[in-house]
C-alpha cells in the first residue's frame, strides 16, 4: 500500500497517466491515505455523519452524547463550509516547457495544480485557475462545486509553454483582476528579476491575498550536471552560451543557490510561503505545504 | 640577419595540415549541440570571468595544436638558416692557403702534428665543394708553384691534399696569399672565398702578410682564418752552431759553441746538448735558458779524429720537444784554429801604442787563447792577405793611405773582417768620407766629451748580438761599471746596427756585416774601460763578429734552398751533390773574389748534409738546417688579426671570420653551403607545443 501511495505521488509515474482528472484524484487519494495520522484532515464545521472511532482518532471530535447513550464511540464528521478562495496561477512561459527527467516543469505544475484543485474542491474550497504567459492568459474564476473541476482540468490540459513571460507584469495584472481576497497559489520557475517578483508578490499581499509560491525547477537547472560541451540557449531570451558544464558547474550552482535564497528571502519579507520544488520531487510535499497554509488561514 | 630557407621545400605543400585543428575547431563549434536551457542567464552572468577564461584556454589549445602541426610540417621541410651574404646554391671560387712550413710539424694541443689538423680542415673544404666550384690550393712554402693558380675540382684537390706534406722551410705567407688572391681575381665566378689554414706564427704573420689579408678583404673576398693551434707552445731549439772550433779555456782542449733559444714564457728545463759525429759522441754540455732567452753555449769537444779537407760534419742534438725539427742542427766544423788578427796601431812621438786591445785578445802573447794578434804599423796593410789574417783591428789609426785602404777593401771582399776602434787621433772626416762608405753606413764628425763631472755609461742595445756574446746583459742594461769621458759622435744609417750606446743614446758600437766600429778608444785615453771586466769579452766579441761573418750561419743556405759551399780552389771536374733521401743534383761553380763557391742546381728538400763530389771524390760538405724563424711557435691571435683587418678595411669589401676548430669549420661550411639546418629545433618545438597542449587540455581551470 505504501509503495502504491508513493507511486501515486511520484510525478514521473503520474505523468504517464493519460487523464488529468485521474491523475488529480490518484494524487490526492494517495496523499490523503498517507495523512491518516496527520493533523490535516478534512473536517468542516457542519455535521455530516458519524464514523466509528478508531484508535488514534482525536477525542475532540468524539460524540460524547452517543457514547453516553450507547457506550459506543463515534466520531462526528463535519462538512466544512469554507470561505477560502484559492486561485491557482500557472506560469506557461516557454521556460516552463523544460524538462530533463521525463517531465516538464509545466507538466509538474499542471499535475500539482490539478491535484490541488481536486483537493480543494473536495474540501469545498473555491478554486480558480489563471494561466499566464506573454498575454494576460486564460482564466477560470474560482468556484467550489465539484462540477467546476472539469473545466479546470480541461484548461490545465490545454496549457502549452510558449514565449517569454513578462512575469511581474502578468502578476500585477492578475493582482488587479483578483478583487476578492483569497489564497493565491503560484506555480512558476520565477525566472525574472527578483525585485520585480518581490513587487508582484507585494501587490498580492497589498490586496490582502495569502500567497503560496511553488517555485518549480528542473533538477538540471539546479545541478547543471550536463557533461558535453554545448551551446546553451535561453528558451525565452534566446541568449546563447557555449561552454563546458564541468568548468562552470560550481559557480553556476552557487549562483542558482543564491538566487533561490534571494527568492526565499523575498517571500519571507512579503510574508508569502515559498516552497522550492523540483520536478523529481513527490507531490506530497507541495500538498502538505498547502494544507499547512490552509490550516493557518482557517 | 641570416636568411631562412628550406632544403626540402616539397614538404611545404603539407602546410595546410596545420589548419586541421582550426577546421576541426570550427566544425566542432558548428556541430555543438544546442540545448535549450532556461537558466542560461546564470551561465551568461559567469561569462565575463569563467567563460572568457575558458574561451582563452580553448584558443590557446587551438594555437598550440596548430603550431605543433605547423612545426612538424616545417621540420620535415628541413628549415635552414644561412648567414647573410652566403651563397648556398651558386658556385664560388674558393682559395685554400695551407701552411705547410716547418712549424706545422710541431705538435698541437692534442699532441698531433699541426699539419694533420690543417689537412683535415682543407679536406673538409674540399668535401664541402659544390658542383661548379673552382678550388685553388696554395702552399705557404711554395707560393710560386704554378699549380697555385690552377682551378681544381674537389676530387683533384683531395688528391693534392693527400700528397701534401710539410716542408722543413719557412712559410712565405704574403706571397702565397697574394698568389691566391690573384687567382681568385681571375675567376669568372662572382662569389669568392679565401681560407687561411695556418698556425699563425707571429714570425710569419708579417706586416706584408697583414697587408695582403686586408687587400683580399678589400677585393670583396670573404676571408676565413682557420688557426690550427692556439697560444704559444713552449719550444727550444738550435739557432746556430759555430763552425769554428776554438781552443778551450786557458788554451786547454777544444770547444764548440751552439746557439740555443728558449721560445717559451717560462724558463726551460735543464737542456742536454750532444754533439755527434756519425755515431760517435764527440762533445756536449747542458744549459738552462730564461724565458725568451737565446744564447751561445760553449761545450768541450773531443777532436781526435783526422781532419777532413771538406770539414767535419757533426749533428748537435738537444732534448726533443713539441717541435722536433730545431732540436737537431747539422754543422760542418772547420779545423780548430785561432782567429788571426792584424792590429794596426801608430807610434806617436816615440811612444808605442797602448797594448790593451792586444792583451785582451791574446793575454799571454803565445796564441794560447782563441786569438793570435800581430801588431803592425799601417803600412803592413799593403801586404794584407786573407791567408794570413782573419780580421784587421784599426786601433785609433788616424787614416790610411789609398793603397792600404784598397788592400783592406779587397781583404774584406775575400771574407776578412774589420774592427775600427776610434780614438783621440782619429780623422773623423777620413773615416766618414773615405773608409766607411761601402763598408758601413756610419758617419762620425767630432769628439763628444762628457759634461764636467759626468761620464758616459755603456748600455747594451742588442743583447743577443755576437759582439756581446761574452757578456750577460739585457736590453739597455749597463755593460760595466766603467765610464767613458769622451767618444766620437756618430750617426748610424739603416743597414748599420747600434749594438751598444751611451746613456745619452750616442752610438758606441756599430756593426755591419764583417765590420765593427767602436766609437771610443780601446786605450785609457777616454775613461777606464780597459780596466773593466767587460773589456776583454767586448773586444773579443767585436773581432769575432767581424771575422766570423763570412762563415757564420747567417749566410748558410737553409733547407729548401740550393746547397752551396765555399771552395778554396776550383774543382778539377764536374760537381755533383748527394744528399739525404736520395737527393742528387749537379752543381755549378761561381767565383767569389779569390775564392770559389759551389752551388747545387736543385733545392735541398730536407735538412742534412749535402756532399759535393768532384770526380767521385768529396770536396766539400754543406750542412743545411731549417730556418730558425719557424722555431718560435708564438701565434698571433686570429681574432685580433681579424679585428685589425676589419678596422683597416673601411667601406665595402668582404668579411673576415675566424673559425677556431674543425667542428666550427664544418658547421660553418654546412651553414654557408646548405644553411644551418634547424629541423631539430622545429621538431622539439612541435613536441613542446604538443606537451603544452596535453598539459593545458588536462588541467582544470585554476580558480582564484
Amino acid at each position: 500500500m505504501t509503495q502504491d501511495r508513493t507511486r501515486l505521488l511520484d510525478p514521473r509515474f503520474v505523468s504517464k497517466l493519460s487523464r488529468l482528472d485521474l491523475k488529480a484524484r490518484l494524487v490526492v487519494e494517495g496523499f490523503l491515505t498517507g495523512l491518516h495520522r496527520s493533523p490535516y484532515h478534512g473536517f468542516s464545521v457542519e455535521f455530516a455523519e458519524h464514523r466509528q472511532y478508531m484508535p488514534g482518532d482525536p477525542l475532540r471530535h468524539l460524540d460524547w452524547k452517543v457514547l453516553a447513550k450507547s457506550d459506543r464511540k463515534y466520531l462526528k464528521q463535519y462538512e466544512e463550509e469554507t470561505n477560502l478562495r484559492a486561485s491557482l496561477l500557472v506560469d506557461t512561459s516557454a521556460s516552463m516547457g523544460y524538462g530533463s527527467a521525463g517531465i516538464t516543469k509545466l507538466d509538474y505544475a499542471r499535475q500539482l495544480a490539478a491535484a490541488l484543485a481536486y483537493l480543494m474542491l473536495t474540501q469545498n474550497d473555491a478554486v480558480g485557475l489563471f494561466a499566464f504567459a506573454r498575454s494576460r492568459g486564460e482564466h477560470i474564476p474560482p468556484r467550489s462545486t465539484m462540477g467546476h473541476l472539469r473545466p479546470l482540468l480541461l484548461l490545465l490540459e490545454k496549457l502549452e509553454p510558449s514565449g517569454g513571460t513578462d512575469f511581474a507584469a502578468s502578476l500585477h495584472s492578475l493582482a488587479e483582476r483578483m478583487t476578492r481576497r483569497g489564497l493565491v497559489v503560484l506555480f512558476s520557475d520565477l525566472l525574472d528579476e527578483p525585485d520585480r517578483i518581490a513587487d508582484a508578490i507585494h501587490h498580492f499581499r497589498h490586496r490582502k491575498h495569502e500567497v503560496l509560491v511553488f517555485h518549480i525547477l528542473d533538477p538540471e537547472e539546479l545541478n547543471f550536471s550536463f557533461e558535453r560541451e554545448a551551446v546553451y540557449v535561453d528558451s525565452e531570451s534566446g541568449e546563447r552560451v557555449t561552454t563546458r558544464p564541468q568548468e562552470l558547474r560550481g559557480d553556476y550552482r552557487a549562483r542558482v543557490g543564491a538566487w533561490r535564497d534571494r527568492l526565499r528571502q523575498i517571500c519571507i519579507e512579503k510574508r508569502a510561503d515559498y516552497v522550492p520544488l523540483t520536478t523529481d520531487q513527490p507531490y506530497d510535499r507541495a500538498l502538505l505545504e498547502y494544507l499547512s497554509k490552509r490550516a493557518r488561514l482557517l | 640577419m641570416p636568411v631562412f630557407s628550406f632544403l626540402n621545400p616539397a614538404f611545404l605543400w603539407a602546410l595546410p595540415v596545420a589548419s586541421i585543428p582550426v577546421i576541426i575547431h570550427l566544425l566542432s563549434r558548428r556541430r555543438l549541440p544546442e540545448i535549450s536551457f532556461p537558466t542560461t542567464r546564470f551561465l551568461k552572468a559567469l561569462e565575463p570571468n569563467e567563460v572568457r577564461r575558458l574561451r582563452l584556454r580553448e584558443l590557446l589549445l587551438l594555437l598550440l595544436r596548430t603550431l605543433a602541426l605547423l612545426f612538424l610540417v616545417l621540420a620535415f621541410a628541413r628549415p635552414s638558416l644561412t648567414p647573410r651574404g652566403a651563397v648556398t646554391h651558386a658556385a664560388a671560387a674558393v682559395g685554400i692557403l695551407v701552411d705547410d712550413s716547418a712549424s706545422m710539424t710541431a705538435l698541437d694541443e692534442q699532441a698531433r702534428p699541426r699539419i694533420k689538423g690543417a689537412l683535415a680542415r682543407a679536406t673538409a673544404l674540399a668535401d664541402a665543394a659544390r658542383a661548379g666550384d673552382e678550388l685553388y690550393l696554395a702552399r705557404s712554402t711554395r707560393p710560386d708553384d704554378p699549380e697555385t693558380g690552377r682551378a681544381r675540382d674537389h676530387v683533384r684537390l683531395a688528391r693534392a691534399l693527400e700528397r701534401l706534406e710539410p716542408a722543413p722551410v719557412a712559410a712565405r705567407l704574403p706571397e702565397a696569399a697574394r698568389a691566391l688572391r690573384l687567382a681568385l681575381g681571375r675567376s669568372a665566378l662572382r662569389e669568392r672565398e679565401l681560407y687561411w689554414i695556418t698556425d699563425f706564427q707571429r714570425s710569419n704573420v708579417t706586416p706584408e702578410a697583414r697587408a695582403e689579408l686586408a687587400e683580399a678583404v678589400r677585393a670583396g673576398i670573404r676571408v676565413t682564418l682557420l688557426p690550427v693551434a692556439q697560444g704559444r707552445m713552449p719550444n727550444h731549439g738550435f739557432e746556430a752552431v759555430d763552425p769554428e772550433i776554438r781552443p778551450g779555456p786557458e788554451g786547454r782542449g777544444l770547444e764548440v759553441r751552439a746557439r740555443l733559444a728558449n721560445h717559451a714564457d717560462s724558463p726551460s728545463d735543464r737542456l742536454a746538448i750532444r754533439i755527434r759525429r756519425g755515431d760517435a759522441l764527440v762533445g756536449g754540455g747542458d744549459a738552462t735558458l730564461r724565458a725568451g732567452e737565446a744564447k751561445w753555449i760553449s761545450m768541450p769537444l773531443e777532436w781526435s779524429a783526422a781532419r777532413d779537407s771538406g770539414g767535419a760534419p757533426v749533428v748537435a742534438e738537444s732534448d726533443e720537444d713539441a717541435y722536433a725539427l730545431d732540436d737537431r742542427w747539422f754543422a760542418v766544423l772547420g779545423a780548430p784554429r785561432r782567429l788571426r788578427v792584424l792590429r794596426i796601431a801608430e807610434t806617436r812621438a816615440g811612444t808605442p801604442p797602448a797594448r790593451y786591445a792586444s792583451l785582451a785578445l791574446d793575454p799571454a802573447g803565445n796564441g794560447g787563447s782563441s786569438f793570435s794578434v800581430e801588431t803592425s804599423a799601417p803600412d803592413a796593410l799593403l801586404s794584407l792577405s786573407r791567408a794570413k789574417h782573419d780580421a784587421v783591428l784599426l786601433d785609433d789609426v788616424a787614416s790610411l793611405s789609398g793603397a792600404a785602404e784598397a788592400r783592406l777593401r779587397a781583404f774584406l771582399r775575400e771574407g776578412g773582417g774589420l774592427v775600427a776602434a776610434l780614438g783621440p787621433h782619429t780623422d773623423a772626416e777620413y773615416y766618414t768620407r773615405r773608409l766607411f762608405p761601402g763598408l758601413i753606413p756610419l758617419a762620425v764628425d767630432r769628439v763628444e766629451r762628457a759634461p764636467e763631472g759626468g761620464a758616459f755609461e755603456l748600455r747594451a742595445r742588442l743583447p743577443g748580438h755576437v759582439a756581446l756574446e761574452g757578456l750577460s746583459v739585457g736590453v739597455n742594461s749597463p755593460l760595466t761599471q766603467a765610464r767613458l769621458t769622451g767618444l766620437m759622435a756618430g750617426r748610424a744609417a739603416p743597414g748599420a746596427e747600434v749594438v751598444v750606446q751611451t746613456t745619452g743614446g750616442l752610438p758606441l758600437l756599430v756593426t755591419a756585416p764583417s765590420v765593427a766600429v767602436f766609437l771610443s778608444s780601446l786605450a785609457d785615453d777616454w775613461g777606464d774601460l780597459p780596466y773593466s771586466g767587460a773589456f776583454v769579452p767586448l773586444v773579443r766579441g767585436m773581432v769575432a763578429h767581424a771575422a766570423r761573418v763570412g762563415t757564420a750561419a747567417g749566410t748558410a743556405p737553409r733547407a729548401g734552398e740550393r746547397p752551396a759551399v765555399p771552395l778554396a780552389e776550383a774543382p778539377s771536374g764536374a760537381l755533383y751533390v748527394r744528399g739525404p733521401g736520395g737527393y742528387s743534383s749537379p752543381a755549378a761553380v761561381e767565383t767569389q773574389g779569390a775564392l770559389y763557391r759551389a752551388i747545387a742546381d736543385a733545392p735541398a728538400p730536407v735538412p742534412g748534409f749535402y756532399v759535393f763530389d768532384s770526380g767521385g771524390r768529396p770536396v766539400a760538405t754543406a750542412a743545411l738546417n731549417t730556418d730558425p724563424i719557424e722555431s718560435d711557435l708564438d701565434a698571433v691571435s686570429a681574432d685580433s688579426l681579424r679585428a685589425e683587418v676589419s678596422a683597416t678595411v673601411t667601406g665595402g669589401g668582404g668579411e673576415v671570420s675566424v673559425l677556431s676548430s674543425r667542428g666550427a669549420l664544418e658547421s660553418h661550411l654546412r651553414d654557408t653551403r646548405r644553411g644551418r639546418e634547424i629541423w631539430m629545433t622545429f621538431l622539439v618545438g612541435a613536441a613542446l607545443f604538443l606537451l603544452g597542449e596535453l598539459a593545458l587540455g588536462s588541467a582544470r581551470v585554476i580558480r582564484p
